[in-house]
C-alpha cells in the first residue's frame, strides 16, 4: 500500500468512527420516542387481515383517564365476549392510562388511540382540535358522555373536624387537598365547584352571581390547602398518606376507595357541581387501523346497560336513566347541583377562570 | 496501537465526533430554548417573566437553594475533613457512600423522605405535635435539596486536603498559633477554592432539582412552588413560552455560576 492509499484508509476509519457515533446517538433518541407509536402499530398490523372480513381478531387501542381504569378494566372482557359472539372476532385491547390532560395532549400528539375516555370535554376538545376528530362526537347518546358523577369532600373516619359544607374548608385549621387544575384537566371541575358554590351563595344572598363574591370564597379556601398535586390520584395518595383533613374530590374516587375498605367519610356539600366524562372515537386513528366497527360498538357498549352497570359499581353515577334509577339510593342528591352551563361552559371558564392573569391566577398570586 | 491512535486523522476524527456530540447535545437544545421564549417577541417575554408566580417561584428556589448550600458547605466540609484526617472503621464504606445521592433516582430519594418525614413517619408525628409542618412545606424541600447535593462539597474538599502537607499545619503549631489561628490562617484558604466551587455546583444542582422536590413539596404556586416545578407546570398547561421564559433566567444563571466555578478554579491554578 502506498503512503496516500493508506491516508485516505485513515480518512476513511476516522470519518466512519465519527459517523458510527453519531448513529449510535440517534438510534439512542429514535428508541425512546417509538414507545407510545409503538403502541399504535400493533393495531395496525393485526387490522388489515380483519377489515371487513368478520373473522380472525382485531385490537383496539384505548386511551383513557386513570380514574376510569378498573372500571374499564372490567368491561373490555364483557365487551369482547359480546362481540365475539356477534361477529366471530376476537378483541384485543391495548390500554393506557394518563391524566386526562396528558391522555389528550399524548394523542394530539401522535398516540393512535382508536377510542378515547377523558375526564372532560375540553381534553376531547384539545383531540378535536388536532383533527384526530371528525364526526361530531356530542351528537352521540347522552351528549357523548358515558359517566357522571359529583365533586364532593373527603374526610378521615368519623369526620372528626365536623365538616358540613363546603364553607367549613375556609375554617382556620382546616388542611384542605385538591390537585393542581394547571396540570391536571380533571382538577378543574373541583375548583369549578368550589367558585360555583361561591357564585351561588353569593346569588343566594344578593341575588346577583357575584364574581368578586366567588373569587373571594375561593381564596379563602385556597389559603387552607395543605399541598396541590399533579392529578386527582396523587391527590388522593397523598390523602391515603395521611396528609391533610379534607380532600375535595370526584365522588366515585372517594367511593372507589369506601369499596376497597378504606375507612373515610363523605361529605356532600349543599351546592356542587355536576361532572361528565366523555367518550368518543378517534375517527383518523380508527379508520386508519381499520378498526371503525369495533371502535364504534365499543363506545355504544359504553353507553350500554351492562356498562353503565360496571361504572355504577364503581362509583360513576350513570348517565342510563334506568340504571340511575337501580342505583339512586347509592347516590345522595345535593340541594343544588349545577352543571358546567351555570358557570357560562368551558369556553368562558376557559377565557375568565384560567385565562392567563384571570380569576384563579389571581387567587394564586393574592390579589 | 498508539501510534494508530496518535495519528492526526484520528485525532481529526475524535475531534469532530466530539463538537458534533456537544452541538447535537448542548448547543442546539439550548439555543432552542432561547429561540422559544424569544419566540412571541419581547413584549410577550417580558410578560411571562413579570408574572408575579414566575417570580415568586424563582425567588423561592433562589432562597431555599442558598439555604441547602450553607448547610451542605458546613456539613460537607466537616464531612470531607473527617474523611481525610481522620483513620475509624468503617471509613472506607462511608467515602463511598458520598456518592450515593448522584447514583439514586432523585424520586426515590423523595419518596424517602416522605416516609422519614411524613405524617406516618417518626420524626413527621414528633413534629406535627411540636406543631412544625415539615412535609409539603419549606423545610422538606431544603432536605431534599440538601440530600441532592450532599457530595459536591466533600468532594471537591478533599482532594485539597489530600494534595496538602501536614507539615504546614505542624509548622502553624510549633511556632505557636492557637488551633482557630491555625485553621482560619492555614487550614480555610487551603480549602476554600474547594468549598466555593463545591458550593457553586451545589447551588446550582439545587436550582434545578425536581424529581425529589415535587414529591416532597406542596407545589402551591406562590407558596411551595419552586421553579423547576412551574416549568413543569406551565408545559403541562399548554404554556411553552412561559415554561421557556423561566427556563431561560435558570439557564443564565446556571451559567454565571458555571463560569464562575471555572474562574475560581482558574485562579487557583494560577496561584
Amino acid at each position: 500500500m502506498n503512503p496516500h492509499n493508506r491516508q485516505l484508509v485513515k480518512i476513511g476509519l476516522s470519518t466512519a468512527a465519527v459517523w458510527l457515533l453519531l448513529m449510535a446517538l440517534i438510534a439512542g433518541c429514535g428508541g425512546q420516542g417509538a414507545v407510545a407509536p409503538a403502541q399504535g402499530e400493533a393495531g395496525e398490523n393485526a387490522a388489515p387481515g380483519t377489515a371487513g372480513s368478520g373473522r380472525g381478531s382485531v385490537t383496539l387501542v384505548i386511551g383513557a383517564y386513570s380514574v376510569a381504569k378498573d372500571a374499564l378494566q372490567e368491561i373490555m372482557p364483557m365487551f369482547s365476549a359480546e362481540w365475539k359472539a356477534k361477529t366471530g372476532q376476537d378483541v384485543k385491547f391495548q390500554e393506557s392510562y394518563e391524566a386526562s390532560g396528558t391522555q389528550a395532549r399524548a394523542i394530539a400528539g401522535g398516540f393512535e388511540a382508536d377510542v378515547a375516555v377523558l375526564s372532560m370535554e375540553g381534553d376531547l376538545d384539545k383531540v378535536e382540535r388536532a383533527g384526530l376528530i371528525r364526526d361530531d362526537w356530542r351528537a352521540g347518546p347522552d351528549g357523548g358522555m358515558i359517566t357522571r358523577s359529583i365533586v364532593v369532600m373527603g374526610t378521615r373516619q368519623g369526620n372528626p373536624l365536623g365538616i358540613r359544607d363546603i364553607e367549613d374548608l375556609a375554617k382556620p385549621g382546616v388542611k384542605v387537598l385538591y390537585p393542581n387544575p394547571q396540570t391536571s384537566g380533571g382538577a378543574q371541575w373541583d375548583i369549578n365547584a368550589i367558585y360555583g358554590a361561591g357564585l351561588k351563595i353569593a346569588e343566594e344572598q344578593t341575588g346577583v352571581k357575584d364574581e368578586a363574591a366567588a373569587k373571594a370564597f375561593l381564596a379563602s379556601i385556597h389559603r387552607n390547602v395543605e399541598s396541590m398535586d399533579k392529578s386527582g390520584r396523587a391527590s388522593m395518595a397523598a390523602f391515603e398518606y395521611g396528609v391533610g383533613d379534607v380532600i375535595v374530590t370526584y365522588e366515585n374516587e372517594l367511593l372507589a376507595r369506601i369499596a376497597q375498605g378504606v375507612k373515610y367519610d363523605i361529605v356532600t356539600p349543599s351546592r356542587t357541581i355536576l361532572i361528565e366524562n366523555p367518550a368518543a372515537v378517534v375517527d383518523v386513528n380508527a379508520d386508519k387501523h381499520g378498526v371503525r366497527d369495533a371502535a364504534d360498538a365499543f363506545v355504544a357498549y359504553l353507553h350500554g346497560e351492562q356498562a353503565q352497570r360496571v361504572f355504577a359499581e364503581y362509583g360513576f353515577r350513570p348517565v342510563l336513566a334506568d340504571v340511575a334509577a337501580q342505583f339512586a339510593d347509592q347516590f345522595p342528591q345535593p340541594r343544588e347541583l349545577f352543571d358546567i352551563g351555570y358557570l357560562g361552559g368551558w369556553d368562558a371558564l376557559g377565557s375568565k377562570l384560567y385565562a392567563d392573569r384571570g380569576i384563579w391566577y389571581q387567587v394564586l398570586a393574592g390579589r | 496501537m498508539t501510534n494508530l491512535l496518535q495519528s492526526r486523522w484520528w485525532s481529526w476524527g475524535f475531534r469532530s465526533a466530539v463538537m458534533l456530540y456537544f452541538v447535537v447535545l448542548i448547543v442546539l437544545p439550548i439555543l432552542g430554548i432561547y429561540g422559544q421564549s424569544f419566540s412571541d417577541g419581547w413584549p410577550q417575554l417580558v410578560h411571562n417573566l413579570s408574572d408575579t408566580l414566575a417570580w415568586q417561584a424563582v425567588l423561592l428556589t433562589i432562597k431555599l437553594a442558598v439555604i441547602a448550600t450553607l448547610i451542605n458547605v458546613l456539613i460537607g466540609t466537616m464531612a470531607g475533613w473527617v474523611l481525610i484526617r481522620y483513620r475509624f472503621p468503617g471509613r472506607q464504606l462511608l467515602n463511598s457512600m458520598v456518592d450515593l445521592p448522584f447514583a439514586l433516582p432523585t424520586a426515590v430519594v423523595g419518596l424517602m423522605i416522605m416516609l422519614l418525614l411524613g405524617p406516618r413517619g417518626a420524626v413527621g408525628q414528633w413534629a406535627e405535635e411540636a406543631g412544625i409542618s415539615i412535609l409539603f412545606h419549606e423545610p422538606a424541600i431544603v432536605v431534599a435539596m440538601v440530600f441532592v447535593t450532599f457530595p459536591f462539597v466533600i468532594r471537591a474538599v478533599q482532594p485539597l486536603l489530600e494534595e496538602m502537607d501536614a507539615s504546614e499545619e505542624e509548622a502553624a503549631y510549633t511556632m505557636g498559633a492557637s488551633k482557630a489561628k491555625t485553621f482560619f490562617r492555614v487550614l480555610l484558604p487551603a480549602m476554600l477554592p474547594g468549598i466555593l466551587s463545591g458550593a457553586m455546583l451545589a447551588f446550582s444542582r439545587a436550582l434545578a432539582e425536581f424529581g425529589a422536590v415535587v414529591l416532597v413539596a406542596g407545589n402551591i404556586p406562590g407558596r411551595t412552588l419552586v421553579a423547576s416545578v412551574y416549568i413543569f407546570g406551565q408545559i403541562e398547561s399548554d404554556n411553552p413560552a412561559g415554561a421557556a421564559a423561566v427556563s431561560v433566567l435558570l439557564l443564565t444563571l446556571s451559567f454565571l455560576i458555571l463560569w464562575l466555578v471555572g474562574y475560581v478554579q482558574a485562579r487557583r491554578m494560577g496561584r
